[in-house]
């Protein structure tokens, strides 16, 4: 009866004094808890511990993992008090002096006062003053919309057809071939660029380069970089992944026929979702199984094996196509972007029960034949590996090992396949925040939910039951409104034609980013490619044609230009660099595949399976298992253009690795372009340069019989794309006279003209 | 150039350019000659070239190779590093458990812990070693009969007792010893030493790999890869013979004659086509000329009919099974003293017995492997400190993992075992005669001073002046660096 009164005499005096309270709350507890407790015990927190949170009434009434923290009305109850007052176990805050004697004593009063708490509602992103501030960061806001009469100066496609100095139009062929195809122009194509004096001669080369079906292996190959295009899974077996080479057909093709991007970015995402029957579409989803994968015998750890190959199919999809680093808040919330922990793992689950999925592409005949043919060989397999084990001697069970390895080699190739990706809901991956990422230390269970940055707060989880997630996922990174999409790719193709984006750092459009160069130019690029229905071509096009394009032509780098020419004048201030392609050096790609073209030799043959040339066999016997490098049978194959050639992890090509191709091991947002000895060395003594000097040498023999006069012009035509001056005509004829033309073709290979477009 | 006169300079000069940590990582092509030529379209012809001779004056040092100041004061110069791929077992060789020998054909009693492996099962039993230990030298370090030569320089040896890693599965282990990440794609230390100090040899490749002829490892080459730094830092895999280095050999239809007469005629095209004051330009003009200097001075120091025959017996070269391994631990020398900064010699490859992977029987494999490998490492160390070398290079010796205290097959084979392990280091500043840190009385974990591969990888790039925090290259948004999370320099041995 007593008790019973004080409680209710308690709570009507609180009542009246909840005014009272609440100041003391604002005054005296709140800092207390914001400076010493919120980095633990709060939505902040990067990692939240012992389940706790103080940043909100319910959450200090309902406690975390040890019950409670407040029982309002007695402190001698409460844990906190305890743990501030280093009373039983728990020890708060932990590694810091203990607080003052009159910060405790207010604790004491706060929680004997009832623990009065304004805090109401659960605080959400809004709340929280950093990530409001996050918010407003440029490449989050809706991508502005100037119509598309503004366009910007730099894309000014006046004067085209001016008739330029001739220099000036072979230095641009050049440079436009290359960039938009990945093979320089031929001597015929340049001459007849020169000669026309028509309004759209340049324009006609343009729309030409756009139609051609080598455009599309030249664009492709910036976009397998992004995702880290490889066939095999890299780790110790770095086991091939049949028919992954169809995921880069996909890739070129759907630039070639200049496929809507937003449509190639569903199809990827969801390609298996949204059209299951569609060999297009499940060729696309490939796209989630191009990361590494380790594999390992023995005791496997399915849960972390999962957790991994989650890791990579989330991490991508932030660097490729969101342009922002959301694999960073893996471990703990980004400490550098907006980006909590929470979303890392809720776009994730987006991924939760994707599997992989391979289809054959064979009759059940042929698929029938080939289970017979298969179970034979691993029937076999499976004797050997019995005998192995039983045996006592040492000898004996590598000589066993060393044949279970060459009947493993001759198992049946695969059929034909396509590695696709599939929904299995009956496997899904329960999805938790992972405490530092680790995979056994689960902690709130979450659904998929785009980036909290980027969603209005009201936006819910999906609901576990959703039958397409990936769909979900698609249309939230293509919506018209989505920020980045747009902005990320139009940065890629301006990247590519003028060597460095609008924003530098084109996987990366966050914080820590770079500011683009210029904002209104992007965003213009961004809105016209949605307007235009996302079709690139037009913003390739538009790029190519733009006076800053053609701008720096003839700026006089060496003997060809001309510095007098009007042009030639920056119209901006040094400060804010008008914007004009750098002079770059062909990437190992087209450096190889201009020597094909240029010594007649390149296989000029369209997709299908990848090709395997011969490298040195010391680098072959690097492989775990080499017989993985099996040669292509038909040595006509070895001169197909570079993108064709196959992409293994464990094996990349020397020529390649040297030229700085990426490693394909993580997304390559732009390619380096490092100079040092050993290219040299490639180049001068590298199997691959001799032979297609050699070739080279040949064409121009057959071509020019051995005059001299016409054998130089002719090479420089073809390596240069202009005839040699007479300085170089006299050198040359002077080498010829006592070198072999093998050197000669070799020399040009070298040139650093032949090596970097302007 | 000669190799000495390029070490000499590199020691002797001061600061070539800034803190690493600041230095432009992507030079973009866009030179500053032509940012000279916008920004004085009004001046004089006159200052435009005065401004343009000076900017190719600079053009020397804008070679990503040139040698750079460190950010503190360095002991080691080189660091030599003797992998033993597979995985040693840290009980058989330099971590005595008389415990683990009275428990043996045991369960591993409960109060020592739970281990994860990729082979043993949970009812495994302990096994005991065969191997006996002997105190050696001043120090009195234990050392097992398995390595009688190395235990002779035990004096100079700082035996690393407590050394752990993340991964059991080879590939993942070996990414995390060479990069300290557990996923490929992620710079090698060699690469990592590169980038922060530069190249000192003009006449050879500066970071150098030497792989077992006998066959590949589980992580592949993407283990010794530069990965997000650029390709200059990238590792010169070394083949077995006496032309170890791919393209530096002319083709065979092509006379030495013929060759220099072609790269006159290159350096005459390009001088008159191209403008000579380009940076870029320069540059690459500038590797064809150290590319011929390799050409022609490098196959010296692969020679090596004339070194006398005491170094060769010192190796165990023209006797098994020393000769394959002793040959490499010799060229490593040799690179050393021509300025190589990080030189790894690898011993196993192949199927898993071939390296010191033995979870069949670890007797057979260890006694094999150490009889490859004993007398080489012993007469490195030797060599390299009568020729004053071991003051300036670190060799740091070790696997990817230790081996399972528990039995993996009856014939007495081991597993892989991450949780606690022994490495070595010796020279390069390091305090040798000495055991630092411990594993549990079983040798199934460190329990004392745990010393991470991050340790190790701070502690090397201590002793060659490196920061772990100012090392770094920017990649997807983070400035990485070798050591990934924090470690720690073992104080105890620096």
């Amino acid at each position: 009866m007593t008790v019973l009164c004080l409680v209710v005499m308690s709570s009507l005096v609180l009542r009246a004094e909840d005014a009272d309270g609440v100041r003391f709350f604002r005054e005296k507890i709140e800092p207390v808890l914001k400076a010493q407790c919120y980095s633990c015990h709060s939505r902040q927190a990067d990692e939240l511990q012992g389940g706790l949170r103080l940043d909100f009434k319910a959450a200090v009434l309902r406690g975390g993992d040890n019950g409670p923290a407040v029982v309002a009305g007695k402190s001698g109850e409460s844990l906190l008090i305890q743990a501030i007052r280093h009373e039983g176990d728990l020890v708060m805050p932990p590694k810091k002096p203990k607080l003052t004697d009159k910060t405790i004593a207010d604790f004491v009063k706060w929680v004997e006062m009832g623990a009065p708490d304004p805090r109401d509602r659960e605080p959400t992103d809004a709340d929280d003053s950093k990530f409001e501030k996050a918010r407003k960061h440029w490449a989050f806001q809706p991508i502005r919309r100037m119509g598309t009469l503004a366009r910007p100066a730099v894309l000014s496609d006046e004067g085209t057809g001016k008739s330029a100095h001739p220099t000036d139009k072979r230095t641009l062929i050049r440079r436009v071939t290359f960039d938009l195809i990945g093979l320089p122009p031929t001597p015929e194509e340049v001459e007849a660029f020169v000669g026309d004096e028509s309004a759209e001669a340049y324009e006609k080369v343009v729309d030409r380069l756009l139609a051609s079906r080598h455009f599309g292996e030249k664009a492709a190959q910036q976009w397998l970089d992004v995702v880290r295009f490889a066939e095999s899974e890299g780790y110790e077996y770095d086991r091939h992944i049949p028919g992954a080479w169809r995921y880069r057909d996909y890739v070129i093709d759907s630039f070639n026929k200049d496929k809507p991007f937003d449509r190639f970015l569903v199809e990827q995402i969801a390609g298996d979702e949204i059209e299951p029957e569609n060999r297009e579409c499940l060729t696309a989803s490939i796209f989630h199984r191009l990361g590494p994968v380790r594999r390992n015998a023995g005791n496997t750890d399915i849960a972390l094996s999962r957790n991994e190959v989650l890791t990579e199919r989330t991490d991508i999809l932030g660097s490729a196509i969101l342009g922002l680093t959301v694999g960073c808040a893996r471990c703990h919330n980004h400490k550098l972007e907006p980006i909590l922990q929470k979303d890392y793992y809720r776009l994730q689950a987006y991924l939760a029960a994707t599997e992989e999925h391979n289809i054959v592409l064979a009759t059940s005949d042929e698929q029938a034949a080939w289970e017979i043919e298969t179970k034979k060989g691993k029937d076999e397999i499976a004797r050997v590996q019995k005998q192995a084990k039983d045996a006592t001697d040492a000898a004996e069970k590598d000589r066993l090992a060393q044949l279970v390895e060459e009947l493993e080699d001759r198992l049946p190739a695969p059929l034909p396949t396509i590695p696709s990706t599939h929904n299995d809901f009956a496997k899904r991956t329960a999805i938790h925040v992972l405490k530092r990422g680790v995979w056994e230390n689960k902690g709130e269970p979450v659904q998929p939910r785009p980036l909290s940055v980027l969603t209005a707060d009201q936006v819910a989880e999906l609901s576990p039951g959703e039958t397409q997630p990936r769909s979900q996922l698609a249309k939230w990174l293509t919506s018209p409104n989505h920020p980045l999409t747009a902005r990320v790719i139009a940065n890629r193709i301006w990247q590519q034609h003028f060597g460095v984006g609008l924003v530098k750092t084109a996987n990366d459009f966050g914080l820590k980013g770079e500011k683009p160069s210029d904002p209104e130019l992007l965003d213009w690029l961004a809105a016209t490619l949605i307007d235009n229905g996302w079709r690139l071509k037009p913003l390739h096009r538009l790029m190519v044609l733009s006076e800053a394009y053609r701008g720096s032509r003839g700026e006089g780098r060496g003997a060809s230009g001309d510095q007098n020419k009007a042009t030639v004048l920056p119209s901006v201030s040094p400060l804010t660099p008008h914007p004009s392609p750098l002079l770059r050096r062909l990437s190992a790609e087209e450096i190889r595949d201009a020597m094909l073209a240029v010594s007649g030799r390149l296989n000029p043959k369209a997709g299908g399976p990848s090709v395997i040339v011969p490298v040195d066999p010391e680098l072959v016997d690097l492989l775990y298992k080499p017989s993985q490098w099996a040669i292509t049978a038909d040595v006509t194959e070895h001169d197909r253009r570079s993108v064709y050639l196959i992409a293994k992890r464990n094996l990349r090509l020397p020529f390649f690795e040297n030229l700085d191709a990426p490693a394909l091991q993580t997304s390559c947002a732009r390619r380096e372009s490092s100079t040092h000895p050993p290219q040299a060395l490639e180049l001068l003594n590298g199997t691959l340069a001799n032979d297609l000097a050699l070739a080279f040498a040949r064409r121009l023999k057959r071509e020019c019989s051995s005059d001299h006069e016409k054998t130089i012009d002719r090479a420089f035509r073809l390596a240069l794309g202009r005839a040699p001056t007479a300085n170089e005509l006299q050198r040359s004829s002077e080498f010829l006279h006592e070198q072999p033309l093998g050197e000669f073709t070799l020399a040009l290979f070298n040139l650093n003209e032949f090596l970097y477009v302007r | 150039m000669s190799g000495d006169t390029a070490v000499g300079q590199v020691f002797n000069l001061p600061v070539h350019q800034g803190q690493v940590a600041n230095l432009p990582h992507a030079k973009p092509t866009r030179t500053r000659r032509e940012f000279v030529r916008e920004a004085c379209c009004g001046f004089s012809g006159l200052a435009l070239a005065s401004l343009l001779h000076d900017e190719q004056l600079r053009a020397a040092s804008s070679n990503p190779l040139a040698a750079k100041r460190p950010h503190l004061p360095a002991k080691a110069k080189s660091i030599i590093f003797l992998f033993m791929a597979g995985g040693p077992s840290h009980v058989e060789t330099f971590d005595p458990k008389p415990l683990l020998n009275k428990l043996n054909g045991q369960r591993r009693p409960e109060e020592f812990g739970e281990a994860k492996y990729q082979f043993v099962h949970e009812d495994a039993r302990l096994l005991g070693t065969k191997r006996t230990f002997r105190k050696y030298g001043e120090s009195g370090i234990e050392v097992s009969d398995l390595f009688p030569h190395t235990a002779t320089c035990i004096d100079d040896i700082a035996v690393l007792r407590s050394c752990h890693g993340d991964s059991v599965v080879h590939s993942a282990a070996q990414y995390e010893l060479f990069s300290g990440r557990v996923v490929p794609g992620f710079p090698s230390m060699g690469s990592w030493l590169l980038y922060g100090l530069g190249a000192e040899s003009q006449s050879l490749p500066s970071y150098v790999v030497m792989p077992d002829p006998k066959g590949a490892l589980e992580a592949g080459q993407p283990m010794y890869a530069h990965g997000i730094l650029p390709a200059v830092y990238q590792p010169t895999m070394f083949r077995p013979g006496d032309r170890p280095v791919l393209n530096l050999d002319l083709p065979k239809h092509v006379t030495a004659q013929q060759r220099r007469r072609t790269l006159q005629f290159l350096r005459s095209l390009n001088e008159s086509t191209l403008d000579p004051a380009d940076e870029e330009f320069s540059a690459r003009i500038n590797a064809y000329d150290v590319a011929f200097r390799m050409q022609t001075e490098a196959p010296e120091v692969f020679d090596l009919s004339r070194e006398p025959q005491e170094t060769l017996d010192l190796y165990g070269i023209g006797s098994e099974p020393t000769n394959d391994y002793g040959r490499r631990c010799l060229f490593a020398r040799k690179l050393v003293e021509n300025g190589v900064r990080f030189t790894c010699v690898v011993s196993g490859g192949g199927p898993g017995n071939m390296q010191w992977d033995a979870h069949g029987d670890i007797e057979e494999n260890h006694l094999r492997k150490a009889a490859e490998t004993d007398r080489p490492v012993a007469g490195l160390l030797k060599d390299l400190k009568r020729r004053g070398l071991l003051d300036s290079t670190l060799v740091l010796w070790g696997g990817e993992f230790g081996r399972s205290p528990d039995a993996q097959s009856p014939t007495g084979g081991r597993d892989h075992h991450n949780l606690g392990f022994s490495m070595w280091m010796a020279g390069g500043g390091i305090r040798g005669g000495q055991a630092v840190g411990a594993t549990d009385a079983i040798g199934l974990k460190a329990v004392e001073k745990p010393c991470h591969f991050r340790d190790i990888h701070t502690t090397i790039l201590h002793q060659l002046g490196l920061d772990q925090h100012q090392l770094t290259y920017p990649h997807l948004g983070r400035d990485e660096r070798l050591t990934f999370l924090e470690g720690r320099v073992i104080e105890e041995i620096v």
